[in-house]
């Protein structure tokens, strides 16, 4: 019997999941908020609470993220791309390339059958291809962001806009507003944006099937549709895609505190 | 009794000559790797030694039909291949001159014009009928092509240490070289093949009497000696009989007697068209490294057996160059002395190429290790080297 | 300076001479803090630093030794040539008694400066050289009596335009295609003006056996340099980072000096090959670099992000002229005479040359052989394809590259970046994500 936990210290929220003999036991997350190290913590206290376990059950803790350096307790770190790619492995099999979209970036790996990353990419440049860009929006459209999706699903076309940049969507929605377009085909356009986004991005590194997508913004809907929509191709989705990241850096736990043994 | 310890007393000396420079050559090599010109320069020398090694041995003053006498040389000469005397000397692809007295070897392109006709088949000179002959020389010539290719050019051919000779005091004197364009220099290699094919077509014609009772040109003296047309323009005769008149191995007025009056132009030994020529292509040589070599008609003749069709693929000694490593800085290009383009412009693998005399001088300059080799039956023996380590 | 240029200069805008020297002396300040600071990441990283690299470390510091030197030397009458860029003939310079010093500038805050006066779409070598110019920061560039620049990309093109206000500039252009039959009689031809313009300059005549002699001292810093290169083939026994700043040093360095400091320094790490005494983990993934140069000091950023990540990695190999480019050819005589000498110059400095800048129906073929090469002889793990922002020609050969390094199996990453501090974080992340992949790749 071995628990290893992950903590995944992203850019909104700081998730933490603890495995034992390779099945998730427990998971818990919450805002970073302007204390992310204190967050982290109470994080996994959390999780543990969840878990029934205490600290000391634990053998080895791995972070990752972007703010990796906050989890001081942590005993290890890996990469968020190697975090992703042992997540999607785990999740799927039979997952060779994985697509995380986070609040603040996105990123794509390729993995073998043993979710060793071979190839990776990672758009950090620009938040127009990540989770802020559809909060944003969905601020200028005034709908609440878990509704968007839904709301997108029923357009039959795009509305024309441009979304090179954030800041310029943003005007260019609220002019589509007075023009009075349908909210619901500004919303479309909007994920359909986001998906071209992404989907250059992954096409650079080439999209070998299966497709696996992870992190926050994989749970929603619009989104997904316009990706599907823009690969051509299906794509997989675990049950709670916010944790993968987490659950990735636990997997590395479990491995290295074996590596211990 | 005088004679016999001069003789002696000669060979000697040219013996122990030979096994010093030897000696000063091995410990020079196995100290200095990359002195690889040396070597071959001091090949060069032992090869002509070898060549005309009866120039040494051999008597004094010989006549052109002394050949059978008990001087070493004779012994040489005079052999027995296949139950056949064979009195003209061993054929070897090189320009190993039938004309000068003392050769232990004999040029493939005289024999081969020679032996065309057969109407030597019945003097007592050759008991061996000229279509024997003419199978023994051409077997000796693609045996010689195949397992050296033109090796023989780079290392062994004595006109070709002629022209090194000269590039060196070239390099001397400090003077820069001409270098023909790669136009040029791709016409006189094409041009090598039609002197072949005209020496051989002329030969024939001028044979004629001989092999069909057609007289074209009339049973002369003239005629008989015009039956070897290529050694009437050849540079190297004059060169050797020159040389070797000079040392005093060859009756200077023999020669001349043969070549003054009747034989103005087409004589035994030296021809005005052979000096004129032989001038030409000296003070070329001088001016242009190895000029001969790009239309010599014998090299020619190696290359047919060596690097084209089927004898390609069996001729063991070749240049072989890694693509990876080479980064086309063109030195290859620049110190090749008969400027073959090919090992520079071929991207990788077996870079040997018809005009390529194989005197190893790209592998020798090439500063990357390991990018050319020199592979013998698919064996590398020498490879380019960081030679800066060596440069003291 | 003998002729003050009075014209206005075409490109930089007037500055107050106090905006000037404020700019300096903060620059300045800045960039003596940033050097010292790499050196000290360096020990850091290295702990049992040899002694030999403390010469390195004080000609590295650019406002220090060498740039008093230089002053010393001009004051008695020697003239100084800058140059631009690795395809200028240092043996011409040499032979002709005078001092050969690179004046491109690495400096992130003057390059912040060339932004004045261009988009920052330009590559930031241009901006930051433009830049070091306007507030007379460099002391090479200050000191050059004339500068060479030969024309390998639009950035150096209109640099140097934007420098011949102040300096003499003495321009070569170099053929873009080299397998041309023309190519060499076009550069030679630029090889021979820059050598009439160097002996008009110094008033000495480059002689048969000066050039000579400048040959055979470039041929003995080469010899050096392989023998450097050679060391970082195995375990490794010189961090990349140490490795490269003695490689660059030779560029303004006085040359046989730097020789023999590095012989010093291959014999004592040749003692450490022996004792086995390693400057990193001899399982540390292995990395190249290949892409724009980076310029000391502050282009360190990367070579530091490799060498201190979490996993570690060494540098064992790169394909930058700013390193180990520079020195890799020989001059390949063949005949010591004047012509043969000045053929074999103009073939080294072009023929050898692995620039994008060139083209051919093969394309640059010669840099992926060159990267392939390295790639088999340093057991090289990885590649980091290095492009900062406005460096069309290398940002544009990454493809190909990256299609010849898949075919090996080589994973390679597209490092883009500026010349700015503030994106090390970012950075930080995908280098430690990479290194974390070679890392598993040998655990496999």
């Amino acid at each position: 019997m071995m628990i290893s936990a992950g903590i995944d210290m992203g850019t909104q929220r700081v998730k933490v999941a603890i495995i034992k003999d390779k099945q998730i036991i427990a998971q818990s997350q919450n805002f970073s908020g302007f204390e992310p190290a204190k967050v982290a913590e109470q994080t996994l206290k959390e999780a543990l609470e969840s878990a029934k376990l205490s600290r000391e059950d634990i053998e080895h803790i791995t972070a990752t993220g972007a703010g990796v350096n906050m989890a001081s307790f942590a005993d290890s770190t890996i990469s968020m791309m190697g975090a992703d790619a042992k997540a999607g492995a785990y999740y799927f099999p039979s997952a060779r390339t994985i697509m995380d979209v986070g609040a603040e970036d996105a990123r794509a790996v390729k993995c073998d059958e043993n979710g060793v990353m071979m190839d990776f990419v990672v758009n950090a440049r620009c938040a127009a291809g990540a989770g802020t860009f559809i909060e944003a929006m969905a601020r200028a459209l005034e709908v609440e962001m878990n509704d968007m999706g839904s709301l997108s699903l029923n357009a039959e076309r795009a509305s024309p806009i441009n979304a090179s940049c954030v800041i310029f969507a943003e005007s260019d929605v609220v002019s589509l507003i007075h023009r009075e377009e349908p909210k619901s085909e500004i919303a479309r356009a909007i994920f359909d944006a986001m998906a071209e986004r992404v989907s250059s991005m992954v096409n650079r590194l080439g999209v070998t099937p299966d497709v696996v997508l992870i992190g926050g913004v994989a749970k929603d809907v619009g989104f997904v549709a316009s990706l599907k929509r823009r690969l051509g191709i299906d794509i997989l989705i675990p049950e709670e895609p916010i944790y993968a990241g987490a659950v990735g850096a636990a997997l590395v736990a479990a491995k290295r505190a074996k590596r211990r043994h | 009794m005088l004679e016999i310890v001069a003789e002696t007393l000669r060979a000697t000396i040219a013996v122990g000559l030979i096994l010093a420079g030897i000696l000063a050559i091995l410990i020079w090599v196995k100290n200095l790797t990359r002195k690889l010109s040396a070597m071959r320069l001091f090949i060069q020398i032992v090869s002509v030694a070898v060549i005309f090694l009866g120039l040494i041995i051999g008597p004094f003053g010989l006549d052109q039909w002394a050949y059978l006498g008990t001087a070493p040389r004779d012994i040489v000469v005079g052999t027995n291949i296949l139950g056949s005397p064979y009195p003209d000397g061993l054929t070897v692809p090189t320009f190993s001159c039938y004309y000068a007295s003392g050769r232990t070897a004999t040029c493939v392109v005289w024999q081969l014009q020679s032996y065309l006709f057969p109407d030597y088949a019945t003097s007592n000179v050759y008991l061996t009928t000229g279509i024997e002959r003419l199978a023994i020389a051409t077997g000796f010539l693609v045996i010689f092509s195949l397992i050296f290719g033109r090796f023989l050019c780079g290392w062994i051919c004595p006109f070709g240490l002629y022209m090194d000779l000269l590039t060196r005091l070239r390099k001397a004197l400090k003077i820069k070289h001409w270098t023909l364009s790669e136009r040029t220099n791709e016409m006189l290699k094409q041009s090598r093949y039609l002197i072949i094919a005209a020496f051989l077509i002329l030969s024939f014609i001028l044979g004629m009497n001989a092999i069909a009772g057609i007289e074209l040109v009339s049973e002369s003296e003239l005629g008989r000696y015009l039956e070897i047309p290529f050694c009437q323009v050849c540079p190297a005769k004059p060169l050797f009989v020159l040389v070797e008149s000079g040392l005093g191995y060859m009756d200077i007025d023999y020669a001349l007697s043969r070549t003054i009056g009747d034989f103005a132009l087409t004589g035994w030994y030296l021809t005005s068209i052979n000096i004129v020529i032989l001038g030409i292509v000296t003070v070329g040589s001088f001016m242009v490294r190895r000029l001969w070599c790009r239309i010599c008609p014998l090299g020619g003749l190696i290359a047919i057996f060596s690097r084209f069709g089927p004898f390609k693929r069996l001729s063991p000694i070749k240049i072989t160059k890694v693509e990876e490593k080479c980064t086309k800085c063109g030195i290859c290009k620049r110190v090749c002395p008969p400027q073959v383009t090919d090992v520079y412009e071929e991207k990788g693998g077996d870079v040997t190429v018809s005009d390529c005399i194989l005197c190893f001088r790209c592998v020798e300059m090439c500063p990357y290790e390991g990018c050319l080799k020199v592979e013998v039956a698919g064996k590398p023996i020498y490879k380019s080297k960081n030679w800066l380590n060596e440069e003291e | 300076m003998a002729s003050k240029i009075e014209k206005e200069p075409k490109y930089i805008p007037e500055m107050a001479q106090s905006e000037i020297d404020e700019l300096n002396k903060s620059i300045k300040a800045a960039s003596i803090k940033v050097i010292e600071d790499n050196i000290e990441r360096m020990k850091k990283t290295w702990k049992n630093r040899p002694k030999a690299m403390e010469y390195f470390d004080e000609i590295s510091n650019l406002f220090g030794k060498r740039a008093k030197e230089l002053e010393e030397q001009k004051a008695a009458g020697k003239k100084i040539i800058g140059y631009s860029c690795i395809f200028a003939p240092i043996e011409l310079i040499l032979a002709a008694d005078a001092i050969p010093v690179r004046v491109g500038s690495g400096w992130y805050d003057t390059a912040k400066l060339g932004d004045r006066i261009m988009p920052v779409e330009i590559c930031p070598v241009i901006r930051s050289t433009v830049g070091a110019k306007m507030v007379s920061l460099s002391p090479y560039l200050e000191l050059s009596d004339a500068i060479v620049i030969p024309l390998t990309c639009d950035g150096r093109t209109k640099l140097s335009e934007m420098l011949s206000d102040f300096k003499p500039i003495w321009y070569m252009n170099p053929p873009r295609v080299k397998d041309d039959t023309h190519t060499l009689d076009m550069w030679k031809k630029e090889i021979l003006v820059i050598k009439e313009k160097i002996e008009k300059l110094t008033g000495n005549k480059i002689t048969r056996q000066k050039l000579k002699e400048a040959i055979e001292k470039m041929q003995q810093a080469t010899k050096a340099f392989r023998r450097l290169q050679e060391l970082r083939k195995g375990a490794p026994v010189i961090n990349g980072r140490d490795a490269m700043l003695v490689n660059q040093t030779s560029l303004w360095d006085d040359i046989e000096r730097w020789t023999q400091k590095v012989n010093e320094l291959c014999d004592e790490l040749e003692k450490r090959v022996e004792q086995k005494d390693y400057s990193s983990y001899p399982d540390t993934p292995r990395v190249m670099i290949t892409g724009t140069p980076m310029i000391w000091p502050d282009s360190w950023k990367v070579p530091n992000l490799i060498e201190e990540s979490n996993p570690q990695g060494v540098v064992v190999v790169d394909e930058q002229c700013s390193s180990d480019r520079i020195l890799y050819d020989p001059v390949g005589v063949d005949e010591w005479n004047m012509s043969d000498m000045l053929n074999a110059i103009s073939e080294r400095y072009i023929m050898a040359c692995t620039c994008p800048c060139f083209t051919s129906e093969h394309g640059n073929e010669d840099r992926i052989n060159w990267i392939i090469d390295r790639i088999k002889e340093y057991k090289v793990d990885g590649v980091i394809y290095y492009v900062v922002r406005g460096c069309i020609l290398y940002a544009m050969e990454y493809a190909r590259i990256k299609k010849v390094l898949d075919k090996m199996g080589i994973p390679v990453y597209y490092l883009d970046t500026e010349y700015t501090r503030e994106d090390v974080g970012q950075m930080k992340t995908r280098v430690e994500a990479f290194l974390e992949m070679l890392e598993a790749r040998i655990d496999i």
